[in-house]
């Protein structure tokens, strides 16, 4: 396969998969903006990088790992913009009972922290296989299992304690 | 397991923006910008013997250039720079200007022709580049601007130093320039490079830290201006120049660094030149002969 081909491939790819993408990225953000401008760096630096992409299987693992390093570049640089504020908000109202909130694991992903957030949402919401998972995180897949398995331990004790609350 | 499935329906859920499709589309657009950039980049010094043949015919062909050549011992040492083509084309939608500049007047030939097919040569890619961007764009029903232009211009031009910018400006709806400096020592007669001025690679490191540095400042100082530099770049960060970077000598012997428009700022801040003083590189410079 020639780079052009490559470059062609990753492209087509790229537009075919945005939804998906942005899906993801917004999954980090959880604000419009900035998951545009996550998926607009993501790709740059991934057409940008079409030669580091050795085998062309590999494509959807290596533009995932791209978003998913470029999605938390971003939150360590400006923090999660929207649910701070959200946070913020909570603490000047008065206690609500909303018991379907709390328990809410799409939130609560939020609080579980890296790498068992990615593999939680790679595993659950994106469906990837643990191989696959194991490619983008450049791990070995027992680690994988392990952290997923941590991940959804730590979730279930989240969980637990704000219905306690 | 309800409770994965709602939160992937969330997930799942999320809305796509319509902005989505265009930021996707302007994101790979910008991409290929780049890229070509680069990739006309590693053009530049191909085709040489073409150029070389084209250079021999056009000196047949065009009794303007004998005579200016012939005119060459008569002028003796006196070291010039002048047009020797210029191809232009205008038609509707389509416009390409290319002008040649020449240096005449060297005693060292290698080092002039060195020059002068160097420069035929970028040209004529520009223009066999021009005209199959514009076969296709005729064979995709038409309609497209598409330009190109490159001229030149010398920035210095003293008893020592003779330093030539070749522009080459593409356009195609929103347009790219880049330009390469070539400075002549006109006593010595050699070709001086950016690594030649210098004994070791310390100077990159220098120059890029001056940089990042003043553009720092400058966007303090004045919030029109924008350069990808830092955490907050829109793109990547500039990070250091090349080794071979573009450059010249000022005729009060001050080196500038120039970048091409979109390499390390957006667009519309064009072509950029930093000069830099001399006590940032002056533990590098291997003498103060060009640079003081």
């Amino acid at each position: 396969m020639t780079k052009n081909e490559k470059y062609e491939l990753v492209e087509n790819y790229i537009v075919e998969n945005q939804h998906v993408h942005y899906r993801l990225a917004y999954s980090y953000v959880k604000n419009k903006e900035n998951a545009l401008d996550i998926i607009q760096e993501s790709i740059l630096k991934a057409l940008k990088s079409v030669e580091q992409l050795e085998e062309i299987q590999f494509m959807k693992t290596w533009i995932y790992r791209i978003i998913i390093n470029t999605s938390l570049d971003f939150i360590k640089k400006h923090g999660r913009m929207q649910v701070m504020e959200e946070d913020a908000l909570h603490s000047f109202l008065p206690e609500q009972r909303d018991e379907t909130k709390n328990l809410d694991l799409y939130d609560a992903l939020d609080e579980l922290g890296e790498p068992y957030k990615t593999i939680v949402v790679l595993r659950y919401f994106e469906d990837l296989k643990i191989e696959d998972i194991a490619e983008i995180q450049k791990e070995n897949a027992n680690t994988i299992k392990t952290r997923l398995y941590a991940g959804l331990r730590k979730l279930r004790v989240n969980m637990e304690e704000k219905v306690e609350v | 397991m309800k409770k994965i499935q709602d939160a992937k329906k969330r997930y799942e859920d999320v809305e796509i923006p319509s902005e989505l499709k265009g930021v996707v589309e302007q994101s790979i657009l910008k991409a290929k910008q780049k890229s070509k950039k680069n990739g006309s980049f590693k053009q530049w010094g191909i085709g040489v013997a073409a150029a070389a043949t084209l250079f021999v015919a056009s000196v047949n062909v065009s009794p303007a250039l004998a005579h200016s050549l012939a005119t060459v011992p008569v002028l003796g040492s006196i070291v010039q720079v002048i047009t020797i083509q210029e191809i232009t084309f205008d038609e509707e939608t389509y416009n390409a200007n290319l002008k040649t500049p020449n240096v005449v007047g060297l005693e060292n030939k290698e080092l002039e022709n060195m020059l002068n097919e160097k420069y035929t040569a970028e040209n004529e890619v520009l223009y066999e580049q021009f005209q199959s961007e514009m076969k296709e764009m005729e064979e995709a029903g038409g309609g497209g601007h598409l330009g190109v232009d490159s001229h030149y211009e010398v920035i210095t031009d003293t008893d020592d130093i003779l330093s030539i910018s070749r522009y080459e400006v593409n356009t195609v709806g929103s347009s790219s320039t880049t330009m390469r400096t070539d400075t002549i020592d006109k006593k010595n007669e050699i070709l001086i490079t950016l690594p030649s001025l210098f004994k070791n690679d310390g100077y990159v490191e220098a120059i890029s830290t001056y940089i990042k540095e003043d553009m720092i400042k400058q966007m303090a100082a004045d919030e029109d201006l924008v350069y990808w530099v830092g955490e907050e770049a829109d793109f990547e960060s500039f990070e250091a120049i090349r080794a071979d970077q573009t450059f010249s000598i000022t005729a009060d012997h001050k080196l500038t660094i120039s970048f091409d428009k979109y390499e390390v700022a957006p667009g519309y801040m064009g072509v950029l030149t930093f000069e830099i003083p001399t006590e940032v590189i002056a533990p590098y410079l291997t003498s103060d002969y060009y640079i003081k």
